[in-house]
């Protein structure tokens, strides 16, 4: 090199304050504060005699005698295992089955069978709920033609089982996700090893593929059973006006909609179920492992071959076609009609009552459309916030030399043990506490921030796999040559990283859309949501109004999901 | 520019010492190769004084700078270092066009648009890549992103230069051809360099001094005519170039001359400067380009000894045969242009040739 103005071998950046350290130490804060918030007031309610924001309350174990000691409280408990139990039955059973007939046979249609049977995994639970009411429910469509046909219809959503089976069906992509993934990764090999010793097709499935799945379907199973504990749309649709209460909806009856909440029961009741949660999270650590999650198998370049139905490939397309149709399509399809129609029964012709009121009223009265202006800002500002933050996140666990790094990514994972009824009585106590606060407490942005929390994991779920495929010579290279760590994230990290933050934006911009069970304990007039004018609307019997604002959610979830993947391929899941 | 010196350094993980008491001293333009088979430390030496992993004990200094000190805790960050380091993966940013990616290390510095474009301009030339400015780096085959990897760190001059196996992901032909263009390029540069590499042939050829490593230490440090002349112990012997291994025992001494016996009896004499006492085991090593096949009635004499083995298999390479022998037991590799007729091989030794190791070693030959 011949002239040169800079002194050779100096280093770009001498003996400069390092900025890492008040942005790492400054995230690490802001993650534990947002984690704690609803959990630590919860924890300190249960031990309290009075009201979290009365000066005379008193510590006190007194809460949890008295919870034991409510009135059917114990069948509250049994309700809550039984629906959790049953609910995860129905959906290992038809997420294995599909995963099996999608995934490893040559039945005809397979791919698009397996996109359908996902769907549910898009809407919100309640909005299937309302799907399955208005065609199976006492006036539902098919439950109305058949008693014209046959008599009394055999089922009843208003039970147990119904509800287990509602549940359960959306739920099942879950299981069908992971035991997909899981004969994705299975040697083919041994599957032709036992067909080569002479096992039939069915045997080999039976006796290879299925066992090879187990851990699979185990660790499905448990996440499974968490979110049947946890679930609130269903038993409060079909459970509340059949008496049939579990915990979610004890917890919803005892604040929410109570005049003058026992906030010491309250609070315990919370805490009792984020301590089973928080088992059963850890349960699915364990089963799991830590590492297997990002392990990246090398790629095969055979794909197993499919197993061949014979002369049973019609009947099972027949009986798949007609569970994604009974399940998902049919629901959402008579829920967008219903949002068009004024009555819906199959003794009136349609053309008699299509009518586009059900939209005039969302659009004429202001609590419907302040609440679908307040999803669009919270799901398009909030999800952009929390990406930004869940991106720090993930640079900072798996991208620096920050001291308390694995204490972040336990922090930030945290959230998967809460459920959402209690992040949401917890926020509320939380905001309660702080009298500064109150000005976000009636606003949409306690909802950003409660839901933020919520996922986090979920967000970064979807940013830690693409970013650990980075190279990370990439970020040292930048290092080495003089960038310090707050550039390297900026000027080398943020760019490659943007497929990944699409993809979690997405992802967080639907898991926004569609919450409901947080926001039911802090939205205030003026900060409605879709989700919380949903369960309003319909306690007062607005059905079509709910099939409009039902319908509303679906088309625009399912219009970015496929702007997300014609635009920037992104994998929703996976 | 800057000398290197690196003082007793250490590197565990978990019980196993990755490197283990490593102290080099790299002249101020210097070009020293780490070399040694994988896991042997080289890379995590180099990392060490990359600043991209923290050694437990030990002191780095670059031209006085300290850039760590196990006793008093000092630390340099990698980039209050100055070092240029050239990966075994390039790892050229991929959102980045060549000129941009070269640009980086120069906008860090501040230095103005006029002189950055000038120095781009200067560094591409070098490396021959000008012409690829506004190429992004998956438009480039792998021996044009490895010059731009070079350019990229060159272009700010680095007080010293750390090429990890910048060679290794090159397919042979263009190998050998971007190792001839390196040497070139290293005389013009003059850079303080350390250079890893497991290639023995990249390490003889562009090095001014060797330091083979082998499980965390040092094994032998000299320059590249010392490494392979006079290995200090079997592994070097082994590792640099083929080597022939045979077990033997010093049967007498006498000026400058040891006589062994090999495992069958036979003798071999070897000139030795201080030979082990009489009796003692050693192994005798040689490289199979050292010997050659005997004459018909050639013997022993004062510049070599003679001996016979047993043809085990022969296979041609191109150019020339590999004979494999073998010797009261003892496996041995010849190199010869005519394959040997016959079942029976005399083999001729010479004196200077030869080398002496304690004790028996278990290097498979």
């Amino acid at each position: 090199m011949s002239s040169t103005t800079a002194e050779p071998g100096a280093p770009a950046a001498p003996g400069r304050f390092p900025r890492e350290i008040p942005i790492q130490y400054g995230m690490a804060a802001l993650v534990v504060v947002l984690v704690a918030a609803p959990l630590v007031p919860i924890l300190y309610q249960s031990f309290l005699t009075g009201a979290l924001y009365d000066r005379d309350a008193q510590l006190t174990l007194g809460n949890f005698a008295r919870l034991a000691q409510t009135e059917g409280f114990g069948t509250v408990l049994w309700n809550t295992f039984l629906l959790a139990a049953l609910s995860t039955v129905v959906a290992q059973f038809f997420g294995t089955a599909a995963a099996i007939l999608f995934g490893r046979t040559d039945l005809p249609g397979a791919r698009v069978l397996g996109e359908l049977f996902l769907w549910p995994i898009y809407l919100s639970a309640l909005v299937l709920s309302f799907g399955w009411y208005s065609i199976y429910g006492p006036a539902g469509y098919v439950t109305l033609f058949w008693q014209s046909m046959f008599g009394e219809a055999p089922w009843n959503l208003y039970s147990i089982g119904g509800m287990a089976v509602i549940a359960g069906v959306s739920q099942a992509p879950l299981a069908y996700l992971y035991c997909l993934s899981s004969a994705g990764m299975t040697d083919p090999t041994l599957e032709e090893a036992a067909r080569v010793s002479g096992s039939g097709t069915f045997r080999t499935l039976w006796r290879i593929t299925l066992p090879l799945m187990m851990p699979a379907i185990a660790y499905s199973a448990v996440l499974n059973f968490t979110i049947g504990l946890e679930l609130l749309s269903v038993p409060l649709i079909f459970g509340e006006p059949a008496g049939v209460t579990v915990l979610t909806t004890f917890l919803y009856n005892i604040s929410a909609t109570s005049p003058r909440p026992d906030h010491g029961l309250v609070a315990t009741a919370a805490a009792l179920m984020l301590v089973v949660i928080v088992f059963l999270v850890w349960l699915q650590g364990r089963l799991l492992g830590n590492t297997r999650r990002f392990v990246t198998l090398g790629g095969k370049a055979t794909r197993p071959r499919p197993f061949r139905l014979g002369g049973l490939r019609w009947p099972f397309f027949a009986i798949c076609v007609a569970y994604v149709v009974a399940t998902g399509v049919a629901p959402v399809s008579m829920l967008v009609l219903r949002a068009f129609t004024s009555f819906l029964s199959p003794m009136i012709p349609l053309a008699d009552v299509l009518t586009l009121e059900n939209f005039e009223i969302l659009w004429r009265e202001p609590v419907y459309l302040r609440s679908i202006t307040n999803s669009f800002i919270v799901s398009l500002v909030g999800a952009a916030g929390a990406t930004a933050l869940i991106g720090m996140i993930a640079l900072i666990v798996h991208r620096s030399e920050f001291r308390f790094r694995n204490a972040l990514h336990y922090t930030a994972l945290f959230p998967r043990a809460i459920p959402g009824v209690v992040a949401g009585i917890g926020f509320f106590y939380a905001f309660a506490l702080l009298p500064g606060l109150g000005g976000i407490r009636n606003s949409i942005w306690i909802l950003v921030i409660a839901f933020t929390m919520r996922f986090i994991p979920t967000g970064l779920g979807a940013v830690a796999p693409m970013l650990l495929q980075v190279s990370p010579d990439l970020d040292r290279a930048a290092r080495v040559q003089g960038a310090d760590w707050w550039t390297t994230t900026r000027r080398i990290m943020a760019p490659l990283m943007r497929p990944a933050l699409v993809a979690c934006y997405t992802i967080l911009f639907i898991s926004f859309f569609k919450e409901y069970s947080t926001a039911i304990f802090l939205f205030a007039p003026g900060s409605e949501v879709i989700g919380t004018a949903l369960l309003q609307t319909w306690v007062q019997g607005e059905v079509g109004v709910v099939a409009g604002l039902a319908a509303i959610q679906v088309v625009v979830i399912a219009v970015c999901i496929t702007t997300a993947r014609a635009i920037f391929g992104v994998k929703l899941h996976g | 520019m800057a000398d290197l010196k690196i003082e007793g350094l250490v590197k565990r993980f978990g019980e196993v010492r990755a490197v283990d008491d490593v102290s080099i001293h790299v002249a101020d333009g210097e070009f020293v190769t780490l070399l040694g088979p994988s896991g042997c430390g080289k890379s995590t030496t180099l990392a060490a004084v990359a600043g991209l992993d923290r050694p437990d004990e030990g002191r780095i200094t670059v031209g006085g700078k300290v850039y760590f000190d196990g006793t008093r805790g000092t630390y340099l960050p990698p980039e209050s270092r100055g070092c240029g380091l050239v990966f075994q993966s390039y790892a050229l940013w991929p959102h980045m066009t060549v000129a941009d990616n070269v640009a980086f290390p120069l906008t860090l510095r501040k230095v103005k648009a006029a002189e950055r474009k000038r120095r781009i301009a200067e560094v591409l030339a070098l490396v021959e890549m000008e012409p690829y400015a506004d190429r992004y780096p998956h438009m480039l085959s792998g021996g044009q992103q490895q010059r731009v990897a070079l350019a990229r760190t060159l272009v700010y001059q680095p007080s010293i230069l750390l090429l990890d196996e910048p060679l290794s992901n090159l397919d042979a032909k263009l190998r050998d051809r971007a190792r001839t263009w390196l040497a070139e390029l290293r005389t013009r540069l003059g850079l303080t360099t350390i250079y890893v590499t497991h290639d023995q042939i990249e390490a003889l050829s562009l090095s001014d001094r060797i330091v083979v490593m082998n499980s965390g230490r040092i094994a032998q440090l000299g320059t590249p005519q010392d490494i392979y002349e006079r290995p200090a112990d079997p592994f070097v012997a082994d590792f640099i170039g083929t080597t022939n291994f045979l077990p033997a025992k010093v049967a007498g001494v006498a000026g400058g001359v040891a006589t062994l016996e090999l495992a069958d009896g036979q003798r071999v004499e070897m000139a030795a400067e201080r030979p082990p006492e009489a009796g003692a085991r050693v192994t005798l090593a040689f490289r199979p380009e050292q010997m050659r096949v005997a004459a018909a009635g050639e013997g022993s004499g004062p510049e070599g000894s003679v001996i016979a083995t047993r043809v085990l298999s022969k296979s041609y390479v191109g150019g020339r045969w590999q004979v494999a022998l073998d010797l009261g037991g003892g496996p041995l590799r010849l190199e010869a242009e005519t394959p040997p007729s016959g079942d029976e091989v005399r083999l001729w030794l010479p004196r200077s040739g030869c080398i002496l190791f304690k004790g028996v070693t278990d290097v498979a030959a």
